[in-house]
């Protein structure tokens, strides 16, 4: 596979700061479900039914309100919001035949992370009262990375000053020109924790925000990027050893 | 309740207790004959005329549905999911399944509320939610060492007309669609006429991309009330480059090897039958390996418990306050025979156990790398001795892949699953 020849070409640095990328602040993306739902007059979901675009949007404001500041700063992002399935301890189960059906309660969890004090916040919202009822702090739990998130990797990895010039090789042999932004970019993130087998470089990714990135070319082609980790907490690249 | 109107709210709370569930058990026990002796039967037809004469209209509504009583002019009870996200389909021999479907950030294609009604009997609930819960792929020379779920529902692939032949995809993402699954039955006569019979599956998937992978996420709902959920990989292999002593030679000539991996799948499976309590989850060995007898012994697992599969072992999820027509109690049994059984690392320890039994906990969502603050960060850390009172079973399967020649692009598609199949749902085999 071709992807073999471009390993060579961004794999070798060691970690290096990639000054001039800011994680900016992004309200939490909508998955594909959202972007349709956003779109769609749902006035009255059922107790099983996705979050409409409309109960994100509700749930996204609540649980962002006392974060604004830190949001506004770059250093806590709000990831996505998750509608919240837990059985209601009343309910008895499926709904389909009347009856009680838990889930009617409708509840939404965001993921809040602040990459200054790697802390995951998650803050359930009654999305009928327009409150938070719960919030969980957490160190050390890292839950996948949002598309805002690839889309950092990605900036911070064409910053990078071999790596980037790697990718942006690579990008250029196949689309006949440089990518314009990390945007032409296809992106995928995993959230790298480093393990007695992947440490090395990376060991700092035990408590910081880390991933891997991998990069579609147009055409559809993959570099391989696993050896490449995005530590969004340190805003540096770290290259495995294997 | 929450959407239920008044009346029908005041039904749904009577009903139980006239027909002497327990609380919280809405439908009755699958097989009228059982569920409705003569004086339980009194009582519900004569609340039934009651509320058919004093609330003309209001019914009695789903609360004994599928029972033999007689109901008064019927309101339609209310879905718990909306057109789009509801899967009500009944298969040609009769057999109906129902449940909703979400595309969720994290887990992807999420099922819930799945009832299965035999043909001729009453509604049963199986599953109040079933995701996967992670693809742990470890490269046989050490690493990389990937956790393939990440936010799945950004990766889900919009489908198109000919990646659901026969189907209805909702909104881009989800497949519904049936499809033949061969004989249901073959039985000859002595007259030389028989019975035959082919059997379908209704089949609810969706797509995924993780990186050079397609991941095709699969649900297959049969006929004769089985369930096979499986996971395919197809796509791209990842080009990883290895020694001869972790990979096999593809393409041309020697020089190539394509480092072997194995994709460690798990399932996450909270069965309420008939409603979250009662249910009990029982291991089946047959003892007696180079003799003549076989001898079955029964295992209860009233504790959370992490175990591995066996020659002819199974399990089931079986709820003793609801019975077949044979007053035998209905349950779902787990056959998990196809895994690799792949055993990683101390650091891994999620890998050294194929089934997990555990108590039901809503931030318990990941068999690895679990999202959720405060709680435990994988499956094997879940299981810490809990009486159970409400099982989640997490099913682990395994596969090896050793490249060969033919998995150059497009690579052909490799399945991994199991299966969930009735035992005694319905008292005879009701197609």
């Amino acid at each position: 596979m071709g992807r073999r020849r471009v390993v060579v070409a961004i794999v070798g640095a060691g970690a290096v700061a990639a000054a001039g990328v800011v994680l900016s602040f992004l309200p939490a993306e909508r998955g594909p479900r959202a972007a349709r739902a956003a779109g769609t007059a749902v006035s009255t979901p059922a107790p099983a039914d996705p979050l409409t675009g409309a109960e994100i949007e509700r749930a996204e404001a609540v649980a962002s309100a006392v974060s604004r500041q830190a949001m506004s700063s770059g250093r806590v992002r709000l990831l996505y919001v998750e509608r919240g399935d837990d059985k209601d301890p009343g309910g008895s189960g499926d709904g389909w035949e009347g009856g009680s059906s838990d889930g009617g309660h409708r509840l939404a969890e965001a993921y809040l992370y602040d990459y200054g004090t790697d802390t995951l916040t998650v803050r359930t919202v009654d999305l009928a009262g327009g409150r938070v009822v719960k919030e969980t702090v957490s160190h050390g739990v890292q839950p996948p990375p949002s598309k805002a998130e690839e889309l950092t990797a990605a900036e911070l990895l064409l910053a990078h000053s071999k790596l980037g010039e790697g990718v942006r090789r690579a990008y250029a042999l196949v689309a006949g020109g440089p990518p314009r932004s990390a945007s032409d970019l296809g992106l995928r993130g995993l959230i790298f924790t480093p393990s007695q087998e992947e440490g090395g470089a990376a060991t700092r990714c035990a408590t910081h925000r880390c991933m891997r990135l991998f990069v579609r070319l147009p055409g559809g082609r993959w570099l391989d990027t696993s050896r490449i980790v995005v530590d969004l907490s340190a805003k540096k690249i770290h290259v495995l050893e294997w | 309740m929450f959407l239920l109107p008044p009346l029908m709210r005041f039904f749904a709370f009577l009903l139980p207790l006239a027909v002497g569930s327990p609380p919280g058990l809405r439908a009755l026990p699958v097989g009228s004959r059982a569920a409705s002796g003569p004086r339980r039967l009194r009582v519900v037809l004569a609340l039934a005329l009651c509320c058919a004469t004093a609330f003309p209209g209001a019914g009695i509504a789903g609360a004994v549905a599928g029972t033999t009583v007689t109901r008064g002019a019927q309101a339609a009870p209310t879905p718990p999911c909306s057109a789009s996200y509801r899967v009500d389909r009944t298969l040609p021999n009769g057999a109906r399944w129902r449940l909703c479907w979400e595309m969720r950030n994290i887990e992807g294609l999420t099922l819930g509320r799945v009832v299965y009604t035999p043909r001729g009997g009453t509604p049963v609930s199986v599953l109040r939610s079933a995701a996967l819960a992670q693809i742990h792929v470890p490269y046989d020379k050490g690493s990389p060492r990937f956790h393939d779920i990440g936010a799945m529902g950004y990766t889900a692939i919009p489908l198109q007309a000919a990646d659901c032949p026969g189907g209805e995809r909702r909104e881009q993402f989800v497949c519904v669609t049936t499809r033949p699954r061969g004989h249901a039955y073959l039985k000859s006569d002595e007259e030389g006429s028989g019975r035959t019979a082919q059997g379908s599956d209704l089949v609810v998937f969706a797509a995924f991309q993780l990186g050079w992978y397609t991941y095709i996420v699969e649900w297959a709902f049969s006929d004769d009330g089985a369930i096979a959920p499986r996971v395919g990989a197809t796509g791209s292999l990842a080009g990883f480059t290895t020694t001869p002593r972790h990979g096999w030679p593809i393409g041309v000539g020697s020089k190539h090897f394509e480092a072997s991996h194995t994709h460690n799948v798990f399932w996450r499976l909270d069965f309420d039958i008939q409603g979250r309590t009662g249910d009990v989850v029982e291991q089946y060995d047959f003892t007696g390996a180079g003799t003549a007898r076989r001898t079955i012994k029964r295992t209860v697992l009233t504790r959370e418990t992490r175990a591995v599969n066996g020659r002819a072992r199974w399990w089931r999820v079986v709820d003793r306050r609801i019975r077949n027509a044979d007053r035998h109690p209905v349950s779902w049994e787990i056959e998990n025979s196809g895994s690799a059984e792949y055993r990683g690392p101390a650091n891994e320890a999620f890998t050294r156990a194929d089934l997990y039994v555990t108590d039901y906990r809503s931030c318990e969502r990941l068999a690895t790398t679990n999202p959720a603050p405060r709680c435990a960060k994988s499956v094997d850390r879940y299981v810490n001795g809990e009486r159970l009172t409400d099982p989640v079973l997490w099913v682990n399967v395994d596969y090896h892949h050793v490249a060969r020649d033919e998995d150059s692009d497009p690579m052909p598609t490799h399945w991994q699953g199991f299966r969930i199949t009735p035992r005694d749902v319905t008292a005879r085999n009701p197609y």
